[in-house]
């Protein structure tokens, strides 16, 4: 890659609730911000630009709240920037945050998505207020059935990535749902919402925010000179599709595909399943895990779901993904993606505590939008050039 | 001549207000305005941080007013319905006794010759104060506060959260496209428009090709069959919400008709209930009859117009392991 | 840290007709200025590398409604593609950020509004402060009037020099019959206040080579920077423009004389205001497009900005600066400066 090498130097996120009454918006999103901030050893001072991101703005009623949040944020002064790109904003906004440091104009900048949607109601927003909204799997149940159909894979699969992701939630002390005792059994008795995902298979309605702190070589190097390893952010991608047209395939949508290549060979990954050691995936209903093990090349088209049966996603498997719960766990709409990147570099830093997968150097963070298509994805290593 | 459709999105926010908004909103359901302190000076309203800075304050909280002079004002003669006075009046900036910083508020001068910047106000409360910002109802000329209807007196417990009702009107413009589509409907016809460039065809009143990016006009107009395959489905359990319609768990089914390459998708059915549809199902369009067809549709809604959904028909089920994949 | 190139260059831009009202969907007048864009210099869709789309929900009256514009781009095969909740001139500076990273050419962005769908006076209080302001229905007429005092206090402006840019901004009126108006929320009067505009507008970015081979004289990005204030006004000295002024500074202003400013003040005050903190001397033309007060298309004005002041680089001018604004009293600004090459 020509541009020069930024990297994570700070990961700051709230502990996420279903309603988190505690707070006033500013104090919601300013929680992570200081977790950041203080985890890049840094004040407000120490950052140049925001960018913020997330969901739509009917989820609170606050239209363009980075205008408001703009003092709180500590960018009285500097540069604010506001992204929309429905689901996989939080994956963006790191992304446009990156590009920030990467263009020169800036060295660090601080990344920033949240959602307070306990103040709206999500179904209501999802369908802007009318009524028989799809809710937010609707639109997913028929990809799932599809990929089942092609696949052939068996039902439980499913419930298993369910129970994969909760149980991981329990070693994330911010994750939003902790269910101590779930079970493949658990997950099966629960109420089915849009056939075949049930309740325990689907995500909660979180208030949340993460941060990220993203700074230029210099400051990387500085960090890691204190012994605090940045994650070098090794390529990044957005793609786009269309919403619908004939010859649409959104099980194995065409953005993913694209958006992974782009990622990879920026990266000089040439064997993912190999080369990289977890991912955090945007799942936010268990079927997507497999769905996007195959659309990013980290299972063969149809064995997705094998990798699920056989273990090997689980924490103590060889391709860990969501080990910190996911979207599964936690899903503060607007930040959900955000914390995706933001889990997979603190992976690659050694600095996710219970939830770290040894050893890992090599992460990928993905996020995706709307019905399946928006893509955000970025590979984040312990080293610039981990491969050799 | 382009139809527009009106829609209000209504929603009723209820928002958490942390501990300074929260200690502001007690107060004033005590008739006290706090003002909180920050560096020399003493904002109003009250912040949870130095604007300046983003530094976090502490919660040194001190009252103001409740008098206080206006710095700047402009008259408002003809109020939206969210304003708070429904009379014109005027907004101003009043600094009031203590604050170093003016707070945004209605004052109800009557004229705008009796508003004049150094002028006092006193604050109009609310007898019934809940803790919102306008418990005071307004700012009156002078320094004596009033207080309207029956003081009910303080909030029981410390005020955490406030409503906020947000409705906006939109008009949005009917493309002719749709327009087209629903008034076929009403001669029961299943409009597509298929793209000069690629051959897709588009049903729906969707009046363009994404992957070309052009518009389809009349001319690329074809009609489509009335029956054909249930695809793919949903079966979506509803959750209450404003505005919610539906009580049970209902379908929308995805319909491949017969022929061509048209999906329509996330389709109302009739007499299929959620346990029986399949996918291979054999369907046909339902019309609305002239007395029932409405301005916005039956089942389906939107363009679809007259088109209420789709029924089983009794054929043999399609037996073909790709149709699952046929969504878009 | 390396300095951005100031090798990537708009070579062209489209707008809708400007127009009080249009029966047109938001998606169908992107397709149009895309096409009008992109068309002239011999370019399809399939040769952009990039978009980016700046549009805003509450103003169109869906959530996501960003997701069907996604139809006027022409998005397949998938697209590196994004979308900002703000005017197209952020847009803009996202397309030129991503640009810098070199391993792509020709970006689209886009700024789309229809203003005339819902009421600003009801909308925009939903931007406000979500506990003090928005609950009092505090809208952006009031605020802007507040901020014409305190210009007007400070000598910066006074009713009759408003007048006058309102005169020169729409090329029609007389400044005494002007004044002899009723207020609309003093001291503004209708006159003094940005119509209602629905359109759109698109805008093609190239990195040098590039642009050097699709057109004659591309108006090179020497200068780009946008900075934010706090957003209560009761918390800001309203008489100034601080984060205009290190806008400007960043992006080199200072460095060399503008022939052409164009300014997003949608307010008669704020141009005088914007003038003086930018100190824009008399040479310098400021608005020739008519700006804000002329078409004020809500999520494209800014971009709009920005392409006025590239066709006079087009027409042989040397440097033109542009600037965009968001939030009450200019509490955001971007400043953008252009240049031709000999």
């Amino acid at each position: 890659m020509s541009t020069p090498p930024v990297a994570v130097v700070g990961v700051g996120q709230t502990h996420h609730k279903s309603r988190r009454l505690d707070v006033s918006f500013g104090g919601l999103v300013r929680e992570a911000v200081f977790r950041a901030l203080d985890d890049a050893h840094m004040a407000m001072a120490d950052i140049d630009a925001v960018v913020l991101g997330k969901a739509p703005d009917l989820f609170e009623g606050v239209m363009k709240p980075e205008l408001y949040l703009s003092d709180a944020l500590g960018a009285v002064g500097k540069p604010m920037f506001r992204v929309h790109t429905a689901g996989s904003v939080g994956g963006t906004t790191a992304i446009v945050a990156a590009s920030h440091v990467q263009a020169g104009k800036h060295k660090t900048v601080l990344a920033v998505a949240f959602e307070k949607q306990s103040e709206g109601n999500a179904q209501f927003a999802l369908g802007s207020g009318k009524g028989a909204s799809l809710g937010a799997g609707g639109a997913f149940a028929p990809f799932i059935r599809a990929y089942i159909q092609r696949s052939g894979a068996p039902e439980h699969i499913g419930w298993k990535v369910a129970v994969k992701d909760r149980l991981n939630a329990l070693k994330n002390p911010y994750a939003h749902l902790k269910i101590e005792d779930i079970s493949i059994e658990k997950v099966k008795a629960s109420p089915m919402m849009w056939e075949p995902i049930r309740f325990l298979e689907s995500c909660p309605s979180s208030d949340g925010a993460c941060a990220v702190v993203i700074t230029d070589a210099a400051g990387a190097n500085a960090a890691a000179a204190d012994g605090r390893p940045p994650a070098w952010i090794l390529s990044a991608s957005s793609r786009s599709e269309p919403p619908s047209f004939p010859g649409r395939d959104p099980v194995r949508p065409a953005a993913a595909l694209q958006c992974a290549a782009d990622v990879y060979a920026a990266a000089g990954i040439t064997d993912p399943r190999r080369q990289i050691d977890t991912a955090e995936l945007y799942v936010p209903f268990s079927w997507l895990e497999p769905i996007w093990l195959e659309a990013f090349g980290l299972a063969d088209e149809g064995e997705g779901w094998k990798l699920v049966d056989d273990g090997t996603t689980e924490l103590g498997g060889s391709l860990p993904v969501n080990a910190s719960g996911g979207v599964l766990s936690s899903n503060p709409i607007g930040a959900s993606g955000l914390l995706r990147f933001a889990e997979a570099a603190n992976q690659v830093r050694g600095a996710a505590g219970e939830h770290q997968v040894d050893g890992a150097k090599v992460a990928i963070g993905m996020a995706y939008g709307a019905n399946n298509q928006y893509f955000s994805t970025w590979a984040v290593g312990s080293s610039l050039h981990p491969f050799g | 001549m382009t139809r527009f459709i009106e829609s209000t999105i209504t929603f009723p926010y209820k928002r958490s207000l942390g501990p300074v908004v929260g200690a502001f909103m007690t107060a004033l359901t005590e008739k006290q305005i706090l003002g909180i302190r920050c560096g020399d000076g003493v904002l109003v309203p009250p912040m949870e941080w130095d604007p300046a800075t983003g530094a976090e304050l502490p919660h040194e909280f001190v009252e103001v007013g409740p008098v206080g002079t206006v710095e700047s004002w402009t008259w408002v003669p003809a109020p939206s319905e969210q304003h708070p006075l429904d009379h014109p009046f005027a907004f101003a900036l009043v600094r009031l006794d203590g604050a170093t910083t003016p707070l945004l508020h209605a004052v109800d001068a009557g004229t705008p010759e009796s508003m004049a910047e150094g002028m006092r106000v006193a604050p109009r409360w609310r007898g019934s104060r809940e803790g919102r910002i306008d418990d005071i109802i307004c700012f009156v000329p002078g320094e004596t506060a009033e207080t309207e209807g029956e003081d009910t007196g303080g909030a029981a417990e410390p005020v955490t959260r406030m409503d906020y009702l947000a409705s906006i009107t939109y008009r949005n413009p009917v493309p002719e496209a749709a327009d087209r589509a629903t008034e076929a409907s009403r001669d029961h016809r299943l409009l597509g428009l298929q793209c000069p460039t690629c051959a897709r065809v588009y049903a729906g009143g969707r009046g363009l090709c994404p992957v070309d990016a052009i518009e389809l006009g009349p001319e690329c107009e074809v009609d489509l069959p009335h029956t054909g395959t249930i695809t793919n489905f949903a079966i979506v359990t509803p959750v209450q919400y404003p505005g919610q319609t539906e009580t049970e768990p209902f379908v929308r089914a995805f319909v491949l008709l017969d022929g061509t390459d048209v999906i329509i998708p996330y389709a109302a059915v009739i007499e299929l209930p959620a346990d029986q549809v399949r996918v291979g199902q054999r369907v046909d369009a339902v019309w609305a009859s002239p007395a029932e067809a409405t301005e916005e549709g039956g089942g389906m809604g939107g363009s679809w117009g007259s088109l209420l959904g789709w029924i089983p028909n009794g054929q043999p089920d399609l037996d073909d392991p790709d149709l699952v994949n046929r969504i878009f | 840290m390396s300095t951005p190139s100031t090798d990537i260059a708009v070579i062209g831009w489209a707008h809708t007709p400007m127009v009080r009202h249009t029966d047109k969907s938001e998606t169908q007048l992107l397709m149009d200025a895309i096409t009008d864009a992109i068309d002239p210099l011999g370019l399809t869709r399939a040769d952009i590398d990039f978009t980016c789309l700046g549009s805003c929900d509450y103003i169109t009256g869906q959530a996501f409604s960003f997701v069907s514009n996604l139809d006027a781009i022409g998005a397949w095969p998938p697209k590196r593609d994004s979308h900002v909740e703000m005017d197209g001139a952020w847009a803009l500076y996202e397309a030129w950020l991503r640009l810098q990273e070199g391993d792509i050419e020709i970006a689209v962005v886009t700024g789309s509004g229809r203003s005339s769908t819902g009421d600003p006076a009801l909308i925009y209080p939903m931007e406000m402060d979500p506990y003090f302001l928005a609950p009092l229905g505090a809208d952006p007429l009031t605020f802007a009037a507040l901020q014409a005092r305190a210009v007007i206090a400070a000598g910066i402006a006074d009713e009759r020099s408003m007048a006058e840019v309102a005169v020169r901004s729409r090329g029609a009126g007389d400044v005494d019959t002007l004044l002899a108006e009723e207020y609309l929320r003093q001291p503004l009067r209708r006159h003094d206040v940005p119509p209602i505009t629905d359109g759109a507008a698109a805008m093609v970015l190239a990195t040098g080579d590039r642009a050097r081979q699709l057109v004659e004289r591309p108006a090179y990005i020497t200068g780009f920077d946008h900075r934010t204030e706090c957003h209560n006004p009761s918390f800001r000295a309203l008489d100034d423009s601080p984060s205009t002024r290190i806008a400007a500074a960043a992006a080199g202003l200072g460095d060399a004389p503008v022939e052409v400013a164009e300014l997003q003040a949608a307010f008669t005050h704020e141009e005088l205001l914007l003038r003086r903190v930018l100190d824009l001397g008399a040479a310098v033309a400021v608005n020739p497009s008519g700006g804000a007060l002329r078409d004020n298309p809500i999520m494209a004005t800014g971009l709009c900005r920005i392409g006025f002041a590239a066709d006079h680089i087009f027409a042989g001018g040397g440097r033109a600066l542009a600037h965009s604004t968001s939030g009450p009293c200019l509490q955001q600004n971007l400043v953008c400066i252009l240049e031709g090459r000999s």
